[in-house]
């Protein structure tokens, strides 16, 4: 029998490969999904989804707004939904300037079903990224991109998350070479880069497991945890703090690195609540890194640092990735964001999403994202 | 024989590759025959204009560009617009050049020269110049 660890390592062992094949499939989808036309009449864009859509969302934002120029908005969907307009009356033909993303591999998240055909009311171009394209969202949504990827065993999503920070990344380069924000020879070379993340991420998960593995097991029956990060990584430290919830339990909390310093600084049993930091050394929040790495160490609050620099080394705690390009950070970022929630999990000895049992049956077949009533009333 | 010159472009315009003609000429040793400037791009064209006035190739990008605006609705979609306008333009300037070669020159008169015509730039281009004769 499968365990719940082997399942969700065969799926984090897998992201090369998937990122390998899929780039230029999907790519095909994005490159027709939005006219010309449409493109230029785009003035902002919302990316919107709930848990690990929206985790992409964040991942991306920057990437997208960096490369268009244009203001970039990652929103949670029931924001999107109902308080995008909080009772203003349509802004009639100038909301069609508004590109709203609508993010869900399943395509059944009913509060971003229920935001898509809100924001299509309103004249906003809805474009769904899902992986169904006979989903609700999919029908709801006036364009799609189709990210649909091979099923494998059974995981807190990994695979889906890969898949959609995939297209929405290929979403922003596609936007900025038809606005000419950079050239066409440039947005390919940054397709390639992109497919060609799947050689740093070949093998990274037999790299990052035994340092993962120890400092599981080294930081013991840990209840709480801070995962932090900024930028692109605020993204990373979403996921893998969705992740540790989903597959172990553990009450963790993303934040970024900043507001670190002025909220979860404060808890009050610093040597229990272990904190994991995503801190690429080309990040431009590297200079607050190193301090709240100092910050961390004098707290007495045992932590993980993944980075790609040297200049942390040797320590027990720091994990070291190939080095790539800060925007694409959260490509590599998903295999030790995933394996902390593995080996978390496995240490516990908790089933993943708690087995959908006891207090948590509700959850079962997705029924409490997928079944809450749609309200599409305008106020 | 087919011989081949790398060029770099900026984002429109002119660029003199009369002395890359030349070269291949010297190095064909023909010296009666004919020679034809081809570039294998389409957004890019060969054409002929007078050197001596700089502003004037100001006047023919400009010109060609009022023929055929950069527009956000043409029909090929599947790159940019300024790619779409380009496959116009290249269509409607052409490709490739054919000279005259006699007594080891190229049949360019005094106000003539050869020139590369970018339409998609910047990009890293080639010319390609062939001499048959004797």
């Amino acid at each position: 029998m499968i365990s719940n660890l082997d399942s969700y390592l065969s799926q984090i062992r897998s992201l090369s490969s998937l990122l390998g094949d899929s780039t230029m499939r999907i790519e095909a989808n994005v490159r027709t999904a939005l006219t010309t036309p449409e493109i230029y009449g785009i003035r902002q864009i919302i990316l919107t989804g709930s848990g690990d859509s929206f985790f992409a969302a964040l991942a991306v934002a920057a990437a997208l707004r960096g490369w268009t120029g244009l203001p970039v908005h990652p929103m949670v969907s029931m924001e999107a939904s109902r308080y995008i307009d909080h009772g203003r009356a349509p802004l009639s033909g100038r909301n069609r300037g508004l590109l709203a993303v609508c993010i869900s591999n399943s395509g059944e998240a009913a509060r971003l079903v229920e935001a898509t055909h809100r924001l299509r009311s309103l004249g906003a171009i809805t474009l769904a990224i899902t992986g169904d394209p006979e989903s609700r969202l999919a029908k709801a949504a006036e364009k799609m991109i189709g990210i649909s990827i091979p099923s494998a065993a059974p995981a807190p999503g990994t695979r889906s998350y890969m898949a959609s920070l995939i297209g929405l990344y290929l979403l922003g380069i596609r936007l900025a070479e038809v606005l000419m924000c950079f050239t066409m020879d440039h947005a390919g070379a940054l397709r390639n880069q992109l497919a060609d993340l799947s050689k740093p991420l070949e093998g990274l998960s037999d790299v990052c497991e035994p340092l993962i593995r120890e400092t599981i097991d080294a930081w013991g029956d840990f209840r709480s945890a801070d995962v932090l990060g900024s930028g692109p990584s605020f993204g990373s430290a979403s996921y893998a703090a969705g992740k540790l919830v989903e597959a172990a339990g553990i009450h963790a909390s993303a934040q970024d690195i900043e507001e670190f310093h002025h909220l979860n600084y404060f808890v009050d049993t610093p040597e229990s609540v272990p904190a994991i930091v995503f801190g690429p050394a080309n990040s431009l929040a590297i200079q607050r890194t190193r301090e709240l790495v100092a910050t961390l160490e004098q707290l007495g609050r045992p932590h993980l640092l993944v980075t790609d620099s040297g200049e942390f080394s040797p320590r027990r705690n720091v994990l070291v990735l190939p080095r790539v390009d800060e925007l694409f950070a959260p490509i590599l970022h998903t295999v030790p964001g995933s394996l902390i929630s593995a080996f978390a999990a496995a240490r516990r000895g908790v089933p993943h999403y708690r087995g959908h049992t006891g207090p948590w049956r509700g959850a079962k077949e997705a029924a409490l994202v997928r079944n809450s009533p749609i309200d599409i009333q305008t106020r | 024989m087919t011989q081949s010159f790398n060029l770099s472009t900026e984002r429109s315009g002119l660029y003199d590759v009369t002395a890359m003609a030349e070269e291949a000429l010297e190095a064909s040793k023909i010296t009666e025959g004919m020679l034809l400037v081809s570039v294998p791009h389409s957004t890019a064209a060969v054409t002929v204009v007078s050197p001596w006035d700089e502003r004037g190739f100001e006047d023919i990008n400009d010109e060609v560009n009022r023929l055929v605006p950069t527009r956000i609705d043409f029909k090929h979609q599947h790159d940019t617009p300024q790619d779409a306008a380009g496959h116009i333009k290249a269509a409607i300037i052409g490709h490739s050049r054919m000279f005259f070669v006699s007594q080891g020159k190229i049949g360019l008169g005094h106000s003539q020269r050869i020139y590369f015509f970018e339409f998609d730039g910047p990009r890293k281009r080639t010319v390609q110049v062939q001499v048959i004769g004797k």
